[in-house]
C-alpha cells in the first residue's frame, strides 16, 4: 500500500505544533496540533480511525464523559489492547484528531488496536461521520451551560440525528433511564438499553434541576414511580404508551462506600467494584461495564479491568495542601452540582466547603444556573447553626455564590468569600478541624485554577502529564 | 389589623424555568420572610387560575416548544385574569419569555406569529442573532432604586419594540436590550415590569426586589401608595451587584455584540 503523503504530512506537522505548544506550556497542547493538523490534511480523522482494528468507541452526554471514558479505556488496557483515548477532556473534534495524530507513527498508521473517545454532545455527528464507530455510549442529557449549547431539545435532537448515521452494525449503549435519552434511541437496530432497577439511593421527587418532564413523544407529563438523580429513574407517559424501555443491564443494588467507592450489583449476576463514589458515578460504571460486554469482554475480565479504575482529573481526585486533604468534586451544571453536593453531603458529611464559580466560556458566562442547584441542602442539614457547614466561595463569581447561599438559608456568618484561588485554599485549610477532608466543589476553570495552585505546590500532577491508567 | 400572608403567584414553574429565574421567587420570599413578613408562594399551571388573588405574579422564560404551549394556554384561560389583575394593581415581573407574551405579539425566525395577550403596547420579533452577555442598565428615575443601576445577563434572540405610551425599565450602559436600537431595555408599565434579563435579576438587585415586595404589600394591602420597607443589611447582595458591574463595564464599548451561530 503505497504512503498517503498528505496524511503522513498532517501528522508529522501536528506531532510538531503538539511539541511547540507543550515546549510554550500553552494548555498541555491538546488541541491546536488537530487544528494544524487538519489544515494539512482534512481528512485526517476519516483515514486514521478506520485503520485501528478494534474499532473506534465514542462516549457523550452531559455529564460522565470523562470517567465512563477513562473506565472503558483502562478496562480494554487491561485487556492487553493498546488504546488511543482523548484523556485531557479535549472533546471536540479536534482533540480527537490531536490524539489520533499523536498516537500514529509519521506513515500515518495508528499505534492503537482500538479507540475510546469522549466526545462534545454537538460534536457528535461529525465524530461518527469521520471515525464510523462501532459502539456509542449516550450517558445523559441534562441541562448545561445554554449560553453554550442552545437549548436542550437542540442537543437531544442533533444527538438523535448523529445515531441515525451509524454503520448498521454499530451498537448504541444508553442510559434510557433518562426520558430525553430513551427518545432519542427509539426504532435504534442495536440499542443496548441500561438503567436502575434500585431503591438503594432515591430522590422522593423531581428536583428543581430537572428538565425532561414532558414525554419526549407526545409532552404529556411523565409519571415517575423510581427518582435516582436530576430526571433519571423509571417513569411512564400519562398519556400514550411510552414507558422507560426493557432494559439489557440493569443494577439492582447499588451500596456507596464511603463518598469515593461504589460497589454495584448487575442483574446478570456480575458484583462491580468501582473507585467511584456518589450515585451519578453508578451510571458511569453500569455504562462503562454494558460496552465492554457488548465489545466481547466477558464478565470477569470486564470487572477486573473496572477494579483498576482510579479517577481522572478533577473528578473524586485528592489533593494534600497545607496540611489537609481535599476532595476535588467538579460540577458543571445543576444536575452536576445537585449529584456533587449530595455525595459531599450524604456520603462525606462534609463541614468545610470550597465552592468555586468562575464564568468563563467553558464555565458559561451566565452564572444563572445556581439557582437551580439545591444549596437548600446545606442548610436544611441541622437546625444548630454549629453543625451546619461552613463554606469558603470562590471564583470570578464568588459574589454570586454567596448571595445565593445567603437566600437559600445558609448563615452568612459561615460563609466567607475569597475570589483568589490561593488564597481560597489557604482560608479552607485553616478552617477545617484536624483530620477533616475538605469538599472542594469548582466549576471548570475553576478547577484549572485550584488545581494549578496546588500544582505549583507540588500536590498534583501537570495536566498533560496526567498518569496513563495502569 | 391582621393581614393575610403576602401572596407571590409563580407561573408555570415547572416549564418557564430555565435559566434560574426561580431565584427571583426566591429573593421575594426571603426577603418578606426576614421582614416577618408571611408570604404564601402559588404555582400556577394550565388551565383557568385566579391571578387577580396574587399581589405579585412572575413569569420566567422557557424552551421554545414549552413557549408556544404556553403562549397558548395564557391565551385561552388567563387573559382576562391577567388583565383583571393587573388593573387592580397586582405587581408583575417578566422575563424574557414572560415579557414577550404580555405584548401583542411575537414573530419568530420563520415568520409564524405568535398571538401575546396584548395587555401592553409592545410587538417581539425574532432577531438575526442572539445576544449573550453581561448587561448593566440604569433604571428608570421614578423607581428610586438605590443603587440606581441594574445587573444582570441577557441571552435572547427576540427584539422587542415599545408603542409610544410606553417607558423602558431602563436605559442601556452595556449590553443589547429591547432592540439596540433605542438604548431600552424591557418595560416599566405602573406596577408590571418585563425585562430580558436573567441572573438571577433580583437577588443582585435587592432595591428592586424590595419595589416589587412593596408594590405587592401595597395591592394587599390596599394602600394608594406603596408604604418604605424595613430596611435589611445588604452587604452580601451589593458586593455581587458591584461585582457583576465591574465585569460588564470591562466589557463596555462592545454594544450589543452578536455572538455565535
Amino acid at each position: 500500500m503505497s504512503a498517503d503523503l498528505r496524511l503522513a504530512a498532517a501528522v508529522a506537522s501536528g506531532k510538531a505544533a503538539a511539541a511547540t505548544s507543550r515546549l510554550l506550556r500553552r494548555g498541555g497542547g491538546t488541541t491546536i496540533p488537530g487544528d494544524v493538523a487538519l489544515a494539512v490534511d482534512h481528512g485526517a480523522l476519516r483515514k486514521l480511525a478506520p485503520a485501528l482494528a478494534g474499532g473506534t468507541i465514542l462516549v457523550t452526554g452531559t455529564n460522565g464523559k470523562t470517567t465512563t471514558t477513562g473506565l472503558i479505556a483502562g478496562a480494554l488496557e487491561s485487556t492487553g489492547r493498546r488504546v488511543l483515548t482523548n484523556r485531557s477532556g479535549a472533546n471536540l473534534v479536534f482533540g480527537l484528531v490531536a490524539a489520533a495524530v499523536a498516537d500514529a507513527d509519521l506513515r500515518g498508521r495508528p499505534r492503537s488496536d482500538v479507540a475510546v473517545f469522549e466526545v462534545d454532545e454537538l460534536h457528535l455527528d461529525r465524530a461518527v461521520e469521520e471515525t464510523r464507530p462501532r459502539l456509542v455510549v449516550v450517558l445523559n442529557l441534562l441541562r448545561d451551560q445554554l449560553d453554550r449549547s442552545g437549548e436542550l431539545e437542540t442537543t437531544a435532537a442533533r444527538i438523535g440525528g448523529a445515531l441515525r448515521k451509524l454503520p448498521p452494525d454499530a451498537k448504541v449503549v444508553a442510559n434510557v433511564d433518562d426520558p430525553l435519552v430513551a427518545g432519542q434511541c427509539r426504532g435504534l437496530p442495536n440499542l443496548v438499553p441500561i438503567g436502575v432497577d434500585a431503591d438503594d439511593f432515591t430522590l422522593p421527587g423531581l428536583p428543581h434541576a430537572a428538565d425532561a418532564r414532558a414525554c419526549p413523544v407526545c409532552n404529556a407529563p411523565l409519571r415517575f414511580s423510581r427518582v435516582v438523580l436530576a430526571h433519571c429513574g423509571t417513569y411512564s407517559c400519562t398519556s400514550c404508551d411510552f414507558v422507560r424501555p426493557a432494559l439489557a443491564y440493569a443494577l439492582t443494588r447499588i451500596a456507596a462506600r464511603g463518598i469515593d467507592a461504589l460497589r454495584l450489583d448487575v442483574d446478570d449476576g456480575t458484583q462491580l467494584d468501582a473507585a467511584a463514589g456518589g450515585v451519578y458515578n453508578a451510571y458511569n460504571v453500569l455504562a462503562a461495564y454494558a460496552a465492554l460486554r457488548s465489545l466481547g469482554v466477558d464478565a470477569e475480565q470486564a470487572k477486573q479491568g473496572i477494579a483498576r479504575f482510579s479517577p481522572r482529573f478533577g473528578r473524586q481526585e485528592t489533593l494534600r495542601l497545607h496540611g489537609r486533604t481535599m476532595r476535588l468534586l467538579l460540577a458543571k451544571n445543576p444536575a452536576g452540582f445537585d449529584e456533587v453536593l449530595r455525595t459531599a453531603d450524604e456520603l462525606g458529611h462534609a463541614g468545610t466547603y470550597l465552592i468555586a464559580l468562575n464564568d468563563r466560556v467553558a464555565d458559561g458566562r451566565d452564572v444563572s444556573w445556581i439557582w437551580d442547584v439545591d444549596f437548600e441542602r446545606l442548610a436544611r442539614r441541622s437546625n444548630d447553626s454549629d453543625k451546619q457547614p461552613r463554606i469558603v466561595a470562590s471564583g470570578t463569581r464568588a459574589q454570586d455564590l454567596a448571595v445565593r447561599l445567603k437566600y437559600a438559608g445558609v448563615p452568612t456568618d459561615h460563609v466567607t468569600v475569597e475570589p483568589d484561588p490561593q488564597r481560597a485554599l489557604e482560608t479552607a485549610a485553616r478552617i477545617a478541624h484536624d483530620g477533616e477532608e475538605i469538599a472542594v466543589l469548582p466549576t471548570y476553570t475553576a478547577m484549572l485554577d485550584l488545581r494549578a495552585v496546588a500544582q505549583r505546590a507540588g500536590a498534583v500532577d501537570h495536566f498533560w502529564q496526567e498518569p496513563r491508567t495502569p | 389589623m391582621s393581614t393575610r400572608p403576602l401572596r407571590i403567584g409563580h407561573l408555570y414553574p415547572d416549564a418557564m424555568n430555565i435559566y434560574g429565574d426561580i431565584g427571583n421567587v426566591r429573593a421575594l420570599t426571603q426577603r418578606a420572610r426576614w421582614r416577618d413578613i408571611e408570604v404564601e408562594t402559588l404555582a400556577i399551571q394550565d388551565g383557568p387560575a385566579d391571578l387577580q388573588g396574587c399581589d405579585i405574579l412572575f413569569m420566567g422564560g422557557g424552551q421554545d416548544r414549552d413557549q408556544s404551549r404556553i403562549f397558548r394556554d395564557f391565551g385561552t384561560t388567563k387573559r382576562e385574569s391577567l388583565h383583571q389583575a393587573i388593573a387592580q394593581g397586582t405587581a408583575v415581573l417578566a422575563v424574557c419569555g414572560g415579557y414577550q407574551l404580555l405584548g401583542h405579539s411575537y414573530v419568530d425566525a420563520d415568520g409564524h406569529e405568535l398571538e401575546g395577550l396584548g395587555l401592553l403596547d409592545l410587538r417581539s420579533s425574532a432577531g438575526g442573532d442572539r445576544w449573550i452577555g453581561n448587561v448593566v442598565v440604569e433604571a428608570d428615575n421614578s423607581l428610586q432604586l438605590q443603587p440606581s443601576t441594574l445587573v444582570g445577563f441577557e441571552n435572547h434572540g427576540g427584539r422587542t419594540h415599545l408603542g409610544p405610551g410606553l417607558t423602558p425599565l431602563g436605559r442601556v450602559v452595556v449590553g443589547g436590550g429591547n432592540n439596540g436600537e433605542d438604548r431600552g431595555e424591557g418595560v416599566l408599565a405602573g406596577r408590571v415590569i418585563g425585562t430580558y434579563l436573567h441572573g438571577s435579576l433580583l437577588p443582585k438587585n435587592p432595591a428592586l426586589s424590595d419595589w416589587l415586595l412593596a408594590a405587592g404589600l401595597a395591592h394587599r394591602d390596599n394602600l394608594a401608595e406603596p408604604a418604605a420597607l424595613q430596611p435589611l443589611d445588604d452587604a452580601v447582595e451589593l458586593a455581587a451587584h458591584r461585582r457583576a458591574r465591574e465585569l460588564a463595564m470591562a466589557e463596555r464599548g462592545r454594544g450589543p455584540v452578536p455572538r455565535r451561530r
